[in-house]
């Protein structure tokens, strides 16, 4: 396939481009949200009847003007507003809409809240002790799905167990343990969210900023008691997304607004809420890992436990052990492995699925203790991942027998990329692998040619930044034979397209793609059927390549596809529809216990990536010079956009890693909900990022061979900074992000021999 | 609300006289009055418009920088670059270029933060702060003008029209060196800013003046006893330890107290160094438009 721009690039670098917040409809009333401002409480009193009474105000909205349910996949423990015991800092007590963002402002101060505050689960360790705050007083009551382990404070738990883990670890030459801490982050879209919502008679647009508009949409439904024709979801241009507008958050609240008042709402939040309110936060986790090796050096058992701070909410976490605990074992192989896995609720922002959720964390977790494994056998970091990694055709930690893959290639690419420079005293260099499935989900696609050639396809994918939805266009002209500028893609429309996933686990092209190819596959087969009778030759024959039909072996016997298509429009039209095929699962050996369907992994992504960092040892400030990576995603479809997303992943890695911390106070509530004081990366920290794909044709998985391609490459970089860090700093640094302060902190405890624990 | 748009010093005066505040860039004021910090003033006088107060003279044996001179402009202007390079560093790493573009020296100084970037070096460079109002003007050293965190001792009627800094002498030098945790888009961890001049390879005077650890950016005492001190490591390190010593840090977001206390030592000795480096004639870069590679840590200062 071709290099191309992207068709939405120019709106965007322009700025023609329209988001949720430019939108403004005639009549249309602004809202603003009442949160709970305290972290754990119950409400005993709540009066909005002054707030209702202030000219300009339209709408005051409680639990009490909603249908009484609890919402959310596996474990629903989730109600629109708050109706007794609020359990998080951002629980939305009341909604107001109002003539202009002042007037909604001036409500909500007019309402009168009471919260009588309720003893705060600030931690995980907190959290699972004898005598903790249930977060949930009634969480028995839950009506959870699946096989779904719960227990008190931990909402979900699953393990992975194979073989005989503690003979073992009692037979093992050596046997080495570590606990490492890794505190929340967050996924930054640079866009806050925005919402717009109109009723028309019985149905109702919602415009919104949501990387999944069809959990959005069955979100509203399943809230409001609305059938789901009646409720069409319209992404404009998504600013940015990182996981953070997964699931469905606010739709609902606006939609119910607009309802009462009979006028379209518009809701867009501040930078300070974009941090505070949405239930995906990237999840606290401490891992402690105890491994075993043979005197040869390769892994011969694993012990892990794993709690994973889940805030007060699931959302979308229940599969978060099952997926830390895959992590903590990596893709090495291990005989014996037991690895315990919890999400726990605390009084904090829920958790959700931001890019690779709990991957980072684990990874580097993981692979830092693999270092120190390395050190203990006295090999060398590189050659002890040679030796324990899977290849082709070898069982990983759940029994998976894994088709053809490129780990080792990832690795041996990456570190021979970097080289063996001759390092200053102040430099050293970092390697880890990772690793991330590949995510199949039911979708469909239409697709018509119109009566002069040209192409609209009509698909559920969203675009969420990636340009995955953009390498449609390039597949269904490869399928039609005709240029990508002859393809259009209506798309972010549930009123227009089949259902899909959305721009969730990084499955837009792998899903979205096969149903493209094959919605496409059906219009060429009757252009070739035309052309078969126009050239008189058989159908099967007939080869569709730019912009003509001729037969094969003999391109000057060839028809204009404009022609067939002007043929076609004169009655039998050229439309296609289809759902994808769906791929098989891999089977799996290992004992999964509270099995979330996070263990057979579809199409397993690999890579490797290697840092050049810079430590000034003086304040403990990092540097990351340069990165080498290399990744198996399998066949490479837009080699643009896939760079690019190897270069965010690991801009967004490197913030992970040295800068992005979510601090809380005593009470439970983030103290940096803002851009000044939680640090991203910016353009001048960027680092040189080189990329190689290991390009395997992968079957039974995505479009030409293809796999997921856009949360691996947020897996390694943290790791490999750590391990990079460890070497210029004397050991590892046990907890993430490793901060200057903490940096520095830990070479003092070095230099002085003191092996105190590093303060927050 | 009203806003009254200035095109000379007399207009902002007799405004102000009626109880306007100033607004130059409104880096300060708007995006804190956004954020619910403070609170927007009824009446603004805008002085971005004021040509006279956005130059850089010389006037005798002084310099005058116009309090209305942008970040962007003292990064680039000769004579800021050359005679006073501290200012410099400092506008260089203030933001990004969209605050350096509109934000003011004036206004940086005015607003009376102890982690502004430009107020350590001025103060080293012995700065004072020309006040006016529609009767008369007046200077105030940097140290009598700063009475707190965003508190100042100008009454509400008066102006910063400008900064006034002595001609450095002959083989002087001044440089400021910020711990952050990030190249663009930063505030200062802490700072320091140091000025120096040199007899041949010993000092002649020294000055020092800290960012972020006290209430207000402060000067270290006692350096006097280094006049005549070699400028080498010795020298930097008993800084530092000065540095150390005099600051008074709080715990925050940013770093703890400890944290802060250690670092402003190795801000000190940097900038001690970078100071004398560039007093003995050497260059050491303006850490300018880093994305680009520009203004890398030079090996030298380190």
């Amino acid at each position: 396939m071709k290099t191309f721009v992207r068709a939405d690039g120019p709106d965007k670098v322009t700025g023609s481009g329209r988001y949720v917040a430019d939108l403004t409809l005639t009549g249309m009333l602004h809202a603003k949200f009442l949160y709970a401002g305290v972290a754990h409480g119950r409400i005993s009193r709540l009066d909005v009847d002054k707030a209702r009474a202030m000219p300009g105000v339209l709408a005051v909205m409680t639990a009490d003007d909603v249908p009484d349910l609890r919402y959310s996949p596996v474990i629903p423990d989730r109600t629109l507003f708050a109706t007794d015991v609020v359990r998080f800092e951002g629980e939305i007590i009341a909604a107001v809409a109002a003539t202009t963002p002042e007037i909604a402002s001036a409500a909500l101060a007019a309402i009168e809240l009471d919260i009588t505050e309720l003893p705060v689960v600030n931690d995980i360790e907190a959290a699972l002790a004898d005598d903790a705050p249930l977060v949930h007083e009634h969480w028995e009551s839950y009506d959870v799905t699946g096989d779904t382990i719960r227990d008190r404070n931990v909402a979900t738990f699953s393990a992975i167990e194979k073989g005989d883990v503690d003979a073992a670890l009692a037979g093992a030459a050596h046997v080495v343990t570590g606990r490492y801490e890794a505190d929340a982050s967050h996924a930054t879209p640079i866009e806050p969210r925005g919402i717009v919502a109109q009723w028309e008679g019985d149905k109702v647009t919602i415009w919104t900023s949501t990387q999944v508009p069809y959990d959005a949409r069955d979100g509203v439904c399943e809230t409001l008691g609305l059938p789901s024709n009646r409720v069409r979801i319209i992404v404009p241009h998504l600013g940015g997304g990182f996981g953070g507008k997964c699931g469905f958050h606010f739709e609902a609240h606006i939609a119910a607004l607009a309802r009462a008042t009979k006028r379209p709402v518009k809701l867009v939040f501040s930078r300070e809420e974009e941090f505070l309110a949405p239930d995906r936060r990237r999840e606290g986790m401490i891992v402690d890992i105890t491994t075993g090796l043979s005197a040869d050096g390769d892994i011969v058992a694993r012990k892990a436990w794993v709690g994973i701070d889940n805030g007060a909410y699931v959302a979308d976490a229940a599969f978060f052990p099952q997926l830390a605990a895959m992590h903590i074992g990596g893709p090495y192989k291990i005989p014996a492995v037991k690895i315990d896995a919890q999400l726990i609720y605390t009084n904090r922002q829920p958790s959700g699925s931001v890019r690779a959720p709990t991957a980072p964390q684990a990874c580097w977790a993981v692979e830092t203790h693999t270092d120190e494994l390395a050190a203990a056998v006295g090999l060398d970091p590189v050659e002890f991942r040679r030796r324990n990694l899977v290849r082709t055709g070898d069982e990983g930690i759940v029994g998976q027998v894994y088709d053809e893959i490129g780990l080792d290639q990832c690795l041996d690419l990456a570190v021979s990329a970097m080289g063996l420079p001759d390092l200053p005293a102040d430099e050293a260099i970092g390697v880890a692998i990772g690793w991330w499935p590949s995510f199949a989900a039911p979708t469909g696609a239409y697709a018509k040619m119109h009566g002069d050639g040209t192409v609209q396809v009509i698909t559920g994918a969203q675009e969420c930044g990636t340009g995955a939805v953009m390498t449609l266009r390039d597949i269904a002209a490869d399928e039609l034979g005709v240029g990508v500028e002859d393809v259009q893609l209506v798309y972010q429309d549930t009123g227009a397209a089949p259902v899909g996933p959305g721009a969730t686990g990084s499955q837009t092209l792998l899903n979205h793609g096969r149903a493209v190819e094959s919605a496409t596959q059906q219009i060429a087969e009757q252009l070739r059927e035309l052309a078969a009778d126009e050239l008189e030759a058989a159908a099967s024959d007939i080869v569709l390549g730019d912009g003509v039909a001729s037969v094969a072996g003999t391109p000057t016997v060839s028809v204009p596809i404009a022609d067939l298509a002007a043929t076609a429009a004169g009655g039998d039209l050229l439309l296609g529809s289809a759902s994808a095929p769906m791929p098989d699962w891999p089977s799996v050996s290992a004992r999964c216990v509270g099995d979330q369907e996070m263990a057979s992994w579809l199409a397993p992504q690999f890579s490797c990536h290697v840092v050049r960092v810079q430590l000034d040892a003086d304040t403990g400030v990092a540097r990351v010079l340069d990165v080498q990576t290399a990744h198996d995603s399998g066949t490479i479809l837009n080699p643009i956009g896939a760079t690019g997303q190897i270069e965010g992943g690991v801009m967004m890695g490197i913030g992970q890693a040295l800068s992005e911390i979510t601090h809380y106070d005593e009470a439970g509530k983030q103290k940096n909900p803002g851009l000044l004081e939680y640090k991203l990366q910016t353009i001048a920290d960027a680092p040189t990022i080189s990329t190689q794909f290991v390009e395997i044709y992968t079957p039974n998985a995505g479009p030409r061979g293809s796999k997921g391609l856009a949360e691996a490459p947020n897996v390694a970089t943290a790791a490999a900074i750590s391990n990079a860090l460890a070497k210029l700093t004397g050991g590892p640094i046990r907890q993430l992000p490793m901060t200057p302060e903490r940096v520095w902190e830990h070479i003092e405890a070095q230099s002085t021999g003191n092996s105190a624990e590093v303060p927050a | 609300m009203t806003l009254t748009i200035a095109t000379s010093i007399d207009d902002v005066l007799a405004a102000m006289a009626n109880g306007a505040r100033p607004i130059a860039g409104g880096t300060d004021l708007v995006v804190g009055a956004r954020q619910g910090k403070v609170t927007m003033p009824t009446d603004l006088v805008a002085i971005d418009r004021v040509t006279e107060l956005a130059t850089v003279s010389k006037d005798g044996d002084s310099i005058r920088i116009g309090a209305g001179v942008t970040h962007a402009q003292l990064l680039t202007n000769d004579v800021v670059v050359n005679e006073l390079t501290s200012v410099a560093d400092a506008a260089a790493l203030v933001g990004s270029p969209a605050t350096r573009n509109v934000g003011t020296i004036g206004g940086n100084v005015m607003n009376g933060s102890p982690a502004m970037d430009t107020g350590a070096p001025l103060m080293v460079l012995g700065a004072s702060a020309e006040l006016q109002t529609s009767s008369g003007s007046r200077e105030v050293t940097l140290a009598d003008l700063w009475t707190g965190p965003s508190q100042t001792s100008a009454n509400t009627d008066e102006l910063c029209t400008a900064l006034v800094i002595p001609q450095p002498a002959p083989s002087s030098g001044s440089a400021y060196i910020r711990l952050e945790y990030r190249r663009a888009m930063e505030i200062a961890v802490v700072g320091a800013a140091a000025a120096l001049t040199l007899d041949g390879d010993s000092i002649s005077s020294v000055r020092v003046a800290l960012t972020a650890v006290a209430p207000t950016i402060i000067e270290v005492d006692g350096l006097d006893s280094l006049v005549g001190a070699p400028a080498n490591d010795e020298t930097f390190e008993a800084i530092a330890a000065a540095a150390r010593e005099q600051a008074r840090p709080i715990s925050d977001l940013r770093a703890s107290d400890r944290y802060r206390r250690h670092t402003i030592g190795v801000m000190a000795r940097r900038a001690a160094h970078a100071a004398s480096v560039r007093a003995s004639g050497q260059i050491v870069p303006v850490p300018v438009n880093r994305a680009f590679g520009v203004g890398e840590n030079p090996e030298n200062i380190r």
